[in-house]
């Protein structure tokens, strides 16, 4: 028996949600990773469902929900996808998305025309088995999780390889099944090592430089995190995400803050209540917070029940204002915290 | 009928097929040589089973998380049976969900569909009596058969009348009393927030936020705890009340060893029809049920005396059964082996089952399924036959590709008909075969060699022929 852990605040403020359920149009059908254009807009990359491939599609939003569109869709078609994975954005604000089931990527403008579509399958320099998490260097160098080949590897924009780091496995350096992946300011690379459950940092050139947590649900500890970002004082922030929620770390690995999560009606969910009566009548009766005697200790059944948790955050990134902004998958939002 | 292997090898084959989804030939050599009755233990001993992880599984498949839908979580399930090395386990919540049926179409929620199958994994082969109380709380079971609306001073009787008819007694052991005082002894038994979970269900509502999963709550405030006469007995009776007095009946030992021989012996005809037909063996029932009072209600014990009694072993009771369709997709799945890890694929292919007759998750009514040869009609044949032949005949899944190495001894040299048709049908758990069905596939053999052309390797022709056992009726049935 568990019973819910307690939500804890600091250095994470919850600020607001953003986004609803929807399978199509405005809103969200399983987000699963999120990129910020510089004019401040949200581009949230849908894994959609593989029994409905509405859900395959960008959302295209903005931190106070004004609403932009969609595009992208499911298939195995030029500029089609069937698992969206990452989501990334270069200097030029040309959008990149990793597809691990076709293993490519797929490149557009901000409008949604696609520019370009790359990648082969296989396991040599240069081929990909299952991409997952994708960011940029200062450099418009594309960093690729390559995550079934347990690496990182480095492209131009235009998908020529550079180099890789990494192989499959638990010891220093090495990744298993790793996801999400963030760049710092100094350059360092970090990686959401999600089978080893730990952090991986490595630098700019790929050398292993220290791995930060270990196995559970403790402090410091993670189960399967699917992402990773850093601010400008070398705080990580970490998706924990089977054990439902978001954890810091400060620059030395040092735990400072845990968040359960703590949403609240969306601009769009308020107006979907509003529009259905009936429904926001029993819902204003029902208690969203029940205390439940849970049978298991698995807390994807935790999040499940409680409508306000972390339901598989599958990627964390900040915006332009320096809030972070949680991909909160099951739940179909985002949630947004103020940091520090 | 011609034996393709030992008889000690035969029998555990049964076994594999009944108590799992069968077992490849490499397998039955490594347990018959751990023995048989080292083997029931095994397949009992469900505690902690290996398979692959949720958290595999989620990371892959969205739906198979938040399962909105039915689809996902049927598929969800379907990874359990492929990869479980505690097979028995997921065959008895297949039959569990045979037996407990209930569907998707009035909750509209397939996480608290999986929930209910997860509880038939907790308790399904525990006490009878546990099972029938975790089930009478079980939130999936209050939507479906309308607890939630049954209250003090205003009964709904329908969850009380399935609980004596189709649950555990049997039509003609109780009285339209006994289901009113039923029903009244489980008011106030409901789900946390009823309002709003059940508009949620009846407006297939997933917003704001997606599904929320459904929890038990008993109100107090509206049970009815006043005498009730229930099956002779007199009392306050709650729901725990009403079950306990269930289980003591000799009716229930029947009705639950009927179940027990039916799913795992031989197919027996429809529940509506239990009243009006004897059993097929009104020996094994009785030894059931005495197991039954004897262990004081313990399913484990009662399968472990039919796992190891002369009815079940028997030769007689062999290939007795027609495979249901959940169950031929995953004996199929687990001999290809194409599943080692989450593929985007697994939900068409989980689909299979569905366009054979059994949509999991599903079912038709509260009745569940009619089994036996009520699954075979012309339609559902093909979809059979179609399934078994296309897995078995793709050479790069990896369970094909080493059947194949074994019946070839690694070589890459043809044997002669009447060997390779026999190797293929060993390898595929197939223990005895017609006559006609072994010279069939032996005819194509020898036409297939005598027609060979350069283009086809060795290795294809012996995979042309796991096609043809697929579709054999021996491999149809269990």
């Amino acid at each position: 028996m568990t019973t819910a852990s307690k939500t804890k605040t600091g250095h994470l403020s919850y600020n607001r949600t953003v986004g609803v359920a929807a399978m199509q149009g405005r809103g969200f059908y399983y987000p699963w990773a999120v990129s910020v254009a510089a004019d401040g807009r949200y581009f949230v990359l849908g894994r959609g469902s593989d029994s409905d491939p509405r859900g395959t599609r960008y959302t295209v939003m903005d931190y106070d929900e004004k609403y932009y569109g969609t595009f992208g869709e499911f298939g195995t078609g030029e500029g089609q996808s069937l698992w969206n994975a990452g989501t990334a954005i270069d200097s030029q604000q040309r959008l990149y998305q990793s597809d691990e089931g076709l293993h490519r990527i797929i490149v557009r403008n901000l409008d949604g025309d696609l520019l370009n579509t790359w990648g082969e399958f296989g396991a040599d320099e240069g081929q990909l088995n299952g991409p997952t998490g994708i960011t940029f260097t200062a450099n418009d160098e594309l960093l690729i999780v390559d995550h079934q080949n347990g690496r990182i590897q480095k492209f131009t924009p235009e998908g020529e390889f550079i180099g890789s780091f990494g192989t499959p496995g638990s010891g220093d350096g090495q990744l298993n099944l790793p996801w999400g992946i963030c760049v710092d300011s100094a350059g360092d690379i970090y990686v959401a090592d999600w089978g080893n459950d730990r952090i991986a940092k490595f630098t700019g050139n790929g050398e292993f430089v220290a791995n930060y947590g270990s196995s559970g649900r403790g402090e410091g500890e993670f189960d399967a995190p699917s992402s990773v970002a850093v601010d400008d004082n070398g705080y990580m922030y970490v998706a924990d995400w089977a054990n439902h929620r978001v954890q810091v770390l400060d620059s030395d690995g040092a735990f400072v803050d845990v968040h359960r999560g703590e949403s609240t009606n969306s601009k769009w969910a308020q107006e979907f209540l509003d529009t259905n009566t009936e429904e926001k009548e029993a819902r204003a009766t029902a208690n969203l917070e029940p205390d439940i005697e849970f049978n298991t200790d698995d807390l994807h059944e935790e999040s499940a029940h409680i409508e306000k948790y972390f339901w598989g955050p599958t990627h964390l990134v900040f915006d332009n204002d320096g809030r972070l902004l949680v991909v909160d998958s099951n739940r179909h939002r985002l949630q947004v915290f103020d940091v520090g | 009928m011609t034996t393709t292997m030992t008889s000690e090898k035969a029998l555990m084959a049964h076994l594999m097929r009944r108590a799992g989804f069968g077992a490849s030939s490499e397998e039955l050599d490594r347990l018959v040589e751990q023995g048989y009755d080292e083997t029931v233990e095994q397949l009992l001993d469900v505690d902690r089973p290996n398979r692959m992880s949720d958290n595999l599984i989620r990371r892959y498949h969205s739906e198979y998380s938040g399962m909105m839908g039915n689809l996902s979580a049927g598929a969800n399930w379907m990874y359990r049976m492929v990869s479980t090395d505690a097979p028995l386990r997921e065959k008895l919540n297949l039959m569990w969900h045979g037996v407990y049926a209930t569907g998707y179409s009035k909750l509209a929620n397939g996480k608290v569909l999986h929930d209910q199958i997860r509880m038939f994994e907790r308790h399904g082969m525990g006490s009878f009596k546990n099972l029938l109380i975790e089930i009478s709380k079980d939130p999936a079971m209050l939507v479906w058969l309308d607890n939630v609306q049954n209250h003090n001073g205003a009964i709904n009787e329908n969850y009380g009348r399935e609980l004596l008819e189709l649950f555990s007694m049997g039509v003609g052991n109780y009285s339209e009393h006994d289901v009113k005082e039923a029903a009244r002894a489980f008011t106030g038994w409901t789900i946390g927030n009823t309002e709003y979970m059940t508009m949620k269900c009846a407006r297939d509502s997933v917003w704001p936020y997606g599904r929320l999963s459904f929890h038990f709550e008993f109100k107090a405030d509206d049970h009815d705890d006043g005498e009730k006469e229930f099956l002779g007995h007199k009392g306050n009776f709650n729901g725990e009340d009403i079950v306990d007095i269930i289980c003591q009946q000799p009716a229930t030992a029947d009705f639950l060893s009927r179940h027990i021989y039916s799913f795992f012996v031989a197919d027996e005809a429809p529940v509506p029809e239990w009243p009006y037909k004897p059993p097929r063996d009104p020996a094994a029932i009785a030894a059931l049920s005495n197991v039954y009072f004897e262990s004081n209600y313990s399913i484990k014990a009662m399968l472990r005396f039919l796992f190891k009694s002369d009815f079940f072993k028997s030769e007689e009771a062999r290939f007795q059964r027609i495979k249901g369709p959940a169950e031929l997709v995953a004996s199929v799945l687990r001999l290809t082996e194409e599943y080692g890890q989450p593929n985007i694929s697994m939900n068409p292919t989980s689909q299979q089952a569905q366009f054979m007759g059994q949509w999991l998750l599903s079912p038709p009514s509260v009745e569940g399924w009619h089994w036996g040869t009520e699954w075979i009609d012309s339609g559902a044949l093909v979809e059979r036959v179609n399934f078994a032949s296309e897995r078995f005949g793709n050479i790069d899944s990896p369970g094909v590709r080493s059947v194949v190495d074994r019946i070839l001894d690694n070589s890459d040299e043809d044997l002669p008909p009447d060997e390779v048709v026999d190797r293929a049908l060993s390898e595929l758990g197939i223990t005895e075969i017609s006559d006609n069905s072994r010279e069939a596939l032996i005819d194509f053999a020898k036409k297939q060699s005598e027609i060979a052309t350069a283009e086809q390797t060795p290795r294809e022709r012996v995979v042309n022929i796991l096609k043809l056992v697929g579709a054999t009726p021996e491999f149809q049935r269990a």
